[in-house]
């Protein structure tokens, strides 16, 4: 066994996407330091962007991202480092497409016990928060054995990152071929063309209350500037100021995006049931007595068309 | 391809309220309506359009009490040619549990497959981790957030997955493999009640969950049911023009999506 | 199946003739009911846009009810599956919610908090008037004004009523129309149980829909349909509601194609806006049996047509507008709904008759 992991410790499993490393790992390395465990970090080939003072130990597998993130191989991976290393007392992965997948993968091989988006965990019991029914209640959730292996929420440990003196030795545990049952071929970007607003993790919406046509092209420029995807109600449609695959409502496309920021949108009840499980809802209005308050997370009482000017001047000297 | 698609029944709780019971020990689900797990639409309509193309036939399983009975008949609707109930009052919790007796009863009662679908995750305790454990019980292929079957063949299938911020993988999964299909992959046809009628007079097995519990034990438990922290309603921010926008974008970084 | 009805057309051409739809979008009923005499495809977005108003039916010299035809060309394509994407899901959120918003049925009843008495069960009351909300007016923030009003109208009478409170069920108008026949007969069961188990003796309804497919659409009932202008009008003739002020605006009144041309209610809404309004009331020129459809009946509140064109809605706040009318009144959410955008663009207000009313007792 290599020094240093004696006391038990967190193996985190990188998420890396063309040679990047994901930014949510920041919150699985920080539930690791959270948990005031060595953090040893598991990583593929060709990785940029991994600070190394964050990490007690970086372990790497000879293979690329995309056969290092196949469940197959991973399983085959973290049997390796768990013969070089000792079992860990957690095996934690980022709570994204690749990280649940291999997670739950590993979890079946091993028959290690698995929770998934954690956000939150309490040390005097031991118990991670899992969310139930879109967040509106928590399971605290024990693990009967360890290791155990967690998905963590992006976002919900990322403050608890700290900085070593030194930076982590990198070890490698040899290379991993790929694997009969699964293969990765490509990367694929998705189409451009028509515009999809369901995939938009940032909405700019705007309604009847802009005005006129002509207001719209500043618009466009804003949602450019704030690499937001430009959507808008039922009355911007019919009025032709902005194509139908553009309108979010009952007779239009639902969407969830990140942060929905409605400007000069009343929030009329066909629209509210396009929109309101966004995760965070900005309204501007120039009414304060628009029913869209009643349901946005911030609102802002002004003049729609001036706000997004001065937006716009703010976005471009940024 | 003979494709089995695992579905579940699931409390419908958007703008409902939630109550949670004796201080933290069970979550009021009482009065709520139920219906298919959203995801699972996209799974047994993909298995269904598989087989309409190059024939075979799709098999729906749930795993519930005898109201899951419900999304069996519409499976069936869609087009599934029958479908099988493991009865039990409480499925248990832990994936992990339900993985195993699910692999169980695919052993014990021997159902061949080239493929099990399932959603990517259920409306209600979100894992997201059925197919996944499943997959690894069975010695299986797994794909999970599968948003487009690319080609089919006898052996194997190339599927593209889906990642973050509208990057997609392309891989190849040879048969027999387990996935989990993501919403958004195809449009699920509309299910009429006719439709759930004449299903109704299609067979679906009913069989004792019990009888494949063996070694189907939970590895994880819930000690206690909290609520979220308190949400007010809109905050309002004021200010000149120049401080409100400033404040927005401060909290459009905050959400990670303005740098 | 109506569609044998057909047979008979003799391609007059009166239903596209009256069709609000016709000319500036791609629907010819004509045409449809001539493909269908030669059992020819009909293109599928296209039976989508007709909005129920039944103006080709009323018409129709042969009695072919090209309405009819309509929604079992809709039910076919229901069975197959192949509907529109927003049709869907109000199709689902009415099986799964009993109402097609979505909403929680559970939340049903919430309008009845906004008033200051206790609207008791229908149960619970003597004379087994039921008072039902409509799944728009129980749910959508603006149209809920309307139960409300119409509620404290009732009760300062002292005319008993219930409600059937979460146990009231969309009564499946729109679902019919829609095609959907299978869940437009759960729906008339379920309500048509609680109807009988109650005991329940009259009904007054708050939108024309659910008024007409009680009437036409329910068999039997062996209950007192009502839509609550009528009501509302005996009590105003009975002297139990006096109005002690004028409303002084000038208010032109828009025929809703469920309420007038369907069930021939003209009068009433027109007799209690005479009482309210200080000046004379204004009429359109396409008024009673030809008023001009707002286009929101029919499914069409949950599907957008492909077509891109001036829309009825706008054309009748150009009338109004043109006559001098500051408010536009009506008696029916949907038409509330369709009008009030394209109304409140142009300065105009759109009021439900009991708006009126309320401002004026």
């Amino acid at each position: 066994m290599s020094d240093g992991l004696s006391d038990g410790y967190v193996l985190v499993v990188a998420e890396v996407r063309r040679g990047l490393f994901e930014e949510r790992n920041l919150d699985t390395i920080g539930l690791g330091k959270f948990m005031q465990k060595p953090v040893c970090l598991l990583l593929p080939e060709k990785v940029s962007g991994v600070d190394h003072t964050t990490i007690g130990k970086v372990i790497k597998a000879e293979t690329e991202e995309g056969n290092f993130q196949n469940p197959l191989t991973m399983v085959s991976i973290l049997g390796k480092v768990f013969e070089s290393y000792g079992r860990p007392e957690y095996v934690l992965f980022t709570h994204s497409s690749s990280g649940a997948e291999c997670a739950a993968y590993a979890a079946g091989s091993f028959a290690l016990p698995l929770i998934t988006d954690v956000n939150g965990w309490d040390r005097d019991t031991g118990t991670f928060f899992k969310s139930y029914y879109s967040d509106k209640v928590f399971a605290q959730c024990k693990a009967a054995a360890q290791p155990s292996i967690l998905t963590v929420r992006s976002g919900s440990f990322r403050e608890q990152v700290t900085r070593e003196a030194s930076e982590a030795a990198v070890e490698s545990i040899g290379a991993f071929a790929a694997t009969e049952g699964r293969a990765f071929v490509e990367y694929v970007e998705e189409a451009g063309g028509a515009v999809d607003i369901t995939k938009a993790d940032f909405l700019l919406s705007v309604g009847r209350g802009i005005g006129s046509k002509d207001e719209i092209p500043r618009f466009e420029e804003l949602a450019q500037a704030m690499r937001a995807v430009l959507s808008c109600s039922r009355p911007v449609v019919d009025k032709l100021w902005l194509p139908k695959e553009r309108q979010v409502g009952t007779s239009g496309k639902t969407v969830k995006p990140k942060v929905y920021l409605a400007m000069a949108i009343s929030g009329a009840f066909q629209h509210i049931a396009g929109m309101k499980d966004a995760d965070c809802i900005i309204a501007v209005n120039k009414d304060p007595e628009a029913p869209i308050f009643q349901y946005a997370h911030f609102g802002i009482v002004g003049d729609v068309n001036k706000m997004r000017d001065k937006l716009l001047e703010l976005a471009k000297n940024a | 391809m003979e494709i089995v698609v695992f579905t579940k029944r699931v409390p419908v709780t958007q703008e409902e309220e939630l109550r949670i019971l004796g201080d933290g020990q069970s979550v009021n689900l009482s009065k709520l309506p139920f219906r298919m797990n959203d995801w699972d639409n996209y799974a047994v309509e993909e298995a269904v359009k598989i087989v309409e193309k190059g024939g075979g036939g799709v098999t729906g399983i749930a795993i519930g009490d005898k109201e899951a009975d419900e999304v069996l008949r519409r499976a069936i609707a869609m087009g599934a040619k029958d479908g099988i109930l493991l009865e039990t009052e409480a499925a248990p919790h832990d994936p992990f549990a339900r993985a195993m007796l699910a692999y169980n009863f695919l052993k014990k009662e021997n159902i061949s497959f080239d493929a099990i679908f399932t959603g990517v995750q259920a409306e209600d305790d979100q894992f997201a981790a059925f197919g996944g454990i499943l997959a690894a019980l069975l010695k299986a292929p797994f794909a999970a957030q599968v948003i487009g079957t690319d080609t089919v063949e006898k052996d194997h299938l190339v599927v593209r997955r889906e990642l973050e911020g509208g990057l997609q993988e392309r891989v190849r999964v040879s048969l027999p493999c387990v996935l989990s299909i993501q919403s958004g992959i195809n449009e699920p046809r509309y299910v009429s009640i006719m439709g759930v009628r004449k299903a109704s007079k299609v067979e679906r097995k009913v069989l004792k969950a019990a009888a494949y519990a063996e070694d189907a034990k939970s590895l994880i438990e819930v000690t206690q049911w909290v609520y979220p922290p308190k949400k007010e309603g809109a905050a309002m921010i004021t200010g000149d023009v120049g401080e409100v926008c400033g404040k927005l974008l401060g909290i459009l970084k905050e959400k990670g999506v303005y740098q | 199946m109506n569609s044998e009805r057909v047979i008979a057309c003799m391609q007059c051409g009166k239903c596209t003739g009256s069709c609000p739809e016709a000319g500036k979008t791609p629907f010819n009923i004509r045409m449809i009911i001539r493909k269908k005499q030669f059992q020819r495809a009909v293109e599928e977005a296209l039976p989508w846009y007709c909005t129920s108003c039944s103006t080709c039916t009323i018409r129709c010299p042969r009695d072919v009810k090209p309405s009819e035809v309509i929604i079992d060309i809709r039910s076919v394509l229901i069975e197959d599956g192949r509907i529109p994407v927003t049709i869907q899901k109000a199709l689902e959120n009415t099986f799964v919610q009993k109402n097609p918003w979505g909403k929680p049925r559970s939340k049903r009843a919430e309008w009845i908090g906004k008033l200051d008495f206790e609207v008791p069960h229908i149960s619970e009351t003597k004379e087994k008037r039921l008072l039902f909300a409509c799944c728009i007016q129980a749910y959508d923030p603006r149209c809920m004004v309307i139960p409300v009003n119409v509620a404290r109208l009732l009760h300062s009478t002292g005319v008993e009523f219930g409600v059937l409170g979460e146990e009231e069920a969309c009564c499946g108008n729109e679902i019919r129309r829609m095609g959907e026949v299978g869940l437009f007969e759960e729906l008339r069961e379920e309500n048509s149980a609680n109807f009988a188990e109650y005991g329940v003796k009259e009904i007054i309804t708050l939108s024309p829909h659910c008024m007409n497919t009680f009437r036409k659409e329910y068999g039997d009932l062996g209950i007192r349909i009502l839509h609550y202008s009528e009501k509302v009008k005996e009590l105003l003739e009975g002297g139990s509601l006096k109005p002690e002020r004028r409303y002084d605006k000038k208010v032109v009144y828009h025929d809703p194609c469920f309420l007038g041309k369907q069930n021939a209610i003209f009068d009433e809404p027109r007799v209690l806006l005479a009482k309210a309004i200080g000046s004379d009331l204004l009429e359109f020129t396409r008024m009673r049996e030809n008023s001009l459809c707002c286009e929101g009946g029919g499914g069409r509140m949950f599907f957008d047509v492909e077509a891109t064109y001036q829309r009825n809605s706008e054309v009748r706040v150009k009338e109004a507008l043109d006559m001098g009318a500051e408010i536009i009144a009506t008696s029916c959410p949907f038409c509330v709904m369709n009008l009030e955008d394209p109304a409140t663009e142009k300065g105009l207000s759109v009021k439900e008759v009991s708006e009126i009313l309320m401002e004026v007792i």
